[in-house]
């Protein structure tokens, strides 16, 4: 236990030695780097759809506008919207992105005044039962409602402490991917920001408002904590830009209100500073949900991998023993799911399917999308281990009067089952760890689980140890498994009756 | 119970067999001889379909096999009756004696565990292995593992037994085992073909020989003729 504090002590250490551009710096480089995350970004950030290499947006015209009261050029530097913050110091040296103004970034970050006011707006589809946040107080007829929200945003942390309600908040690393997922029944409801829908309401036309909008706060550029002058400049810029209307113009030309945007910004209070947890409430806070995550890694992988053991030695033997016209066809599958991302895949069975009338749940989803792609490399795996099999023992089994399937059945693929024990054990861990790529498809196993904790508590060291220390407890015993098999196998086996 | 007429086969344009005729009657012992490459194993082969041919024809057991490909019915039916043991063995590594010995029965035949069981050890007693019948086949000796598999194509009832170059890849001790267990076979009046090098095996075994030479029949008749 020693050993780990000392470990978290050194990295957090060394995470700490790098430092972020001064204003100095940025002026003497001679452009501001602003972060954003352009996927589905609108009004905010997006390409142009007259010229999708360009970006256009308020915040792009924003980011002009500060950059110039600096006397530079604004440059954008693109990021995971959740994850921004992280670039600060790093490639960024500010993030203007609808960064809501909270407590905890308070504490993380150093964050400017506010540049806009955003409302939070309840949606559901048209059709649905979804009219109004009392249908939420009570269990639909499929139980607790599932709303989806974008991870990491206010929308997020304010459906979660709604303890009022019925609902499940599922989280989203795009920002319109809950509205496509409520068009296609797959979630009753979302929450966004007012102006992300006004602005994509056009797209989404199954889709309606429920009620007024019913919470709100502002947005603010963030800076890193040690460039206090870079801050303070930003901070007059925005000042400076509300005075003399330039920003009020600025909103006006995109549809957002100026005049009232204003009203709201000049009577903006404080927002209080979030206090650090100690390493003993870190810990205490986070472990059982790391611990839940770490089940939902652990249900993932045992009940994909042997699908796709399954899955994968049947395409073995199609593509080794099949018909002539099975071959090829077998052949394009490993090709394909070997060839494309799993993350494609995943993407394609959550978001895809619906559209064909194929809503699968999302642990669903994850389970047959790693079933499917581990399936491949399994097939090429048992592949190798049907060729291993002497030749010899394939004519004696026909010699012996079996048909083709029965030498299969009960003569090359036990053999071969056992030949493939290493490699395959080998591909379980690895699956295992590939569970985290579920997290685009709203899965929360330990990877996602850890990004969110170390996102909203600042402390992304600390639990990175954790994590990957809670990752090769459940590893560790799957490598000795591997390892078994494999002495196992060396060893010339004695007599023990087989084959029921 | 067996006769080949005429028999020719072609592998890359090379004859491989050329107008191969012989008969063989039930309870006879034939022993198929000849240099290396002389076709002798191809033949055999052809007996059990693990080999097609070009022309002519083979009756063994009650079973007609034509040119060209055989379906997997018939092939199914003809291997019930047809039983082989292979230079290498070719036991099934995964099982031990016993289940070697019992897998058939029970998935061709239709036996009970128990039934194929007790028949199995049988065998196994047979060519001197009972108290072997859990090893696994890595843990036997290459004439043990050579006596299993010929309990193993017991274990079918077959009407004919083909052996395939049986002890060439044995030590003379482990010759004299197999072979000692081949003589009782062929005293017991079990049809036999055994492909070999061996002249005094055949000489000990045969009752009827047939030598190959570039795949045409050279010389055939009564062992003590023929050697």
């Amino acid at each position: 236990m020693t050993l780990v504090v000392w470990a978290i002590a050194i990295v957090a250490g060394l995470s700490a030695i790098t430092s972020a551009a001064e204003l100095d710096e940025v002026v003497a480089r001679g452009d501001l780097v602003w972060a954003a995350d352009q996927e589905g970004g609108g009004p905010h950030v997006f390409p142009d759809p007259a010229d999708p290499r360009r970006l256009t947006g308020f915040e792009v015209d924003l980011a002009a506008l500060v950059a110039e009261e600096l006397g530079v050029k604004p440059r954008f530097q693109q990021g995971q919207w959740d994850r921004l913050p992280l670039l600060l110091g790093r490639t960024a040296d500010c993030v203007i992105n609808g960064i809501e103004l909270t407590p905890e970034r308070q504490r993380d970050n150093h964050c400017s005044r506010p540049y806009f006011a955003y409302s939070l707006q309840l949606l559901a589809r048209r059709d649905g039962p979804i009219d109004s946040f009392g249908r939420l107080a009570a269990p639909g007829p499929q139980g607790r409602w599932r709303v989806g929200v974008l991870t990491g945003s206010a929308a997020e942390s304010v459906m979660r402490s709604r303890t009022d309600l019925e609902v499940d908040v599922i989280g989203y690393d795009g920002t319109i991917d809950s509205l496509e997922q409520v068009s296609a029944g797959v979630l009753d409801a979302a929450v966004m920001d007012d102006c992300i829908f006004a602005f994509y309401a056009d797209r989404f036309s199954r889709l309606r408002t429920v009620e007024r909008p019913f919470a709100g706060g502002y947005y603010t550029i963030l800076t890193a904590r040690d460039t206090p002058k870079l801050s303070a400049a930003i901070d007059q810029a925005i000042g400076r830009l509300i005075a003399d209307g330039r920003l009020k113009a600025l909103f006006d030309r995109w549809d957002l209100a100026g005049r009232q945007q204003m009203l709201m910004l000049r009577d903006a209070g404080e927002i209080p500073v979030a206090r650090a947890k100690s390493l003993g409430e870190l810990c205490r806070d986070s472990l059982p949900l790391l611990l839940k995550a770490a089940g939902m890694t652990v249900l993932l992988s045992c009940l994909a991998f042997p699908l796709a053991v399954v899955i994968g030695l049947a395409v073995a033997v199609g593509r080794m023993h099949g018909p002539a016209w099975l071959k090829p066809l077998l052949t394009g599958y490993v090709e394909v799911l070997r060839g494309t991302p799993l993350m494609l895949q995943l993407y394609a069975i959550f978001f895809l399917l619906p559209k064909i009338g194929l809503a699968l749940p999302a642990l669903v989803a994850a389970i047959v999308g790693l079933a499917l792609n581990y399936s491949a490399y399994e097939s090429e795996i048992y592949r190798a281990g049907l060729k291993a099999v002497p030749a010899g023992q394939f004519e004696a089994s026909l010699a012996l009067g079996l048909s083709k399937w029965q030498a299969l059945r009960h003569v090359l693929v036990p053999q071969a089952v056992r030949i493939v024990m290493p490699p395959v054990t080998s591909d379980f861990i690895a699956l295992f760890k590939d569970t985290s790529v579920c997290s685009a498809i709203t899965i929360v196993e330990l990877t996602k689980r850890y990004s969110v904790l170390a996102l909203s508590t600042g402390r992304i060291v600390e639990l990175a140890v954790v994590t990957a220390l809670l990752y090769l407890c459940m590893s560790w015993p799957l490598a000795l498994l591997s390892r078994w098999f494999e002495r196992r196998l060396e060893r010339p086996a004695d007599g023990t009756m087989a084959e029921g | 119970m067996i006769t080949v007429s005429s028999l020719t086969k072609s592998r890359a344009q090379i004859r491989v067999l050329e107008d191969v005729s012989l008969v063989s009657d039930e309870a006879t012992v034939t022993a198929l001889v000849g240099p290396s490459g002389s076709g002798k194993s191809t033949l055999l082969r052809c007996l059990n379909g693990l080999e097609t041919f070009d022309s002519g024809g083979i009756t063994i057991a009650g079973h007609r096999l034509n040119p060209g490909p055989h379906t997997p019915v018939q092939l199914e039916r003809l291997r019930r009756d047809v039983g082989m043991v292979f230079q290498q063995f070719n036991l099934f590594a995964h099982l031990s004696a016993i289940d070697n010995v019992t897998l058939a029965p029970r998935i061709v035949l239709g036996h009970s565990s128990v039934e194929a069981r007790a028949r199995g050890l049988e065998l196994l007693d047979r060519v001197g292995l009972r108290g072997f019948a859990n090893a696994r086949p890595a843990t036997l000796s290459g004439g043990q593992q050579q006596r299993v598999a010929i309990a193993r194509a017991l274990a079918m009832r077959p009407r004919v037994m083909l052996f395939d170059e049986p002890t060439s890849a044995l030590d003379p001790a482990m010759t004299a085992e197999v072979m000692d267990v081949i003589v009782e076979l062929a005293q017991a009046g079990q049809t036999m073909v055994v492909v070999t090098h061996d002249h005094t095996f055949a000489r000990r075994a045969a009752s009827h020989v047939v030598e190959l030479a570039a795949g045409r029949i050279a010389r055939q008749g009564a062992a003590a003729d023929v050697l």
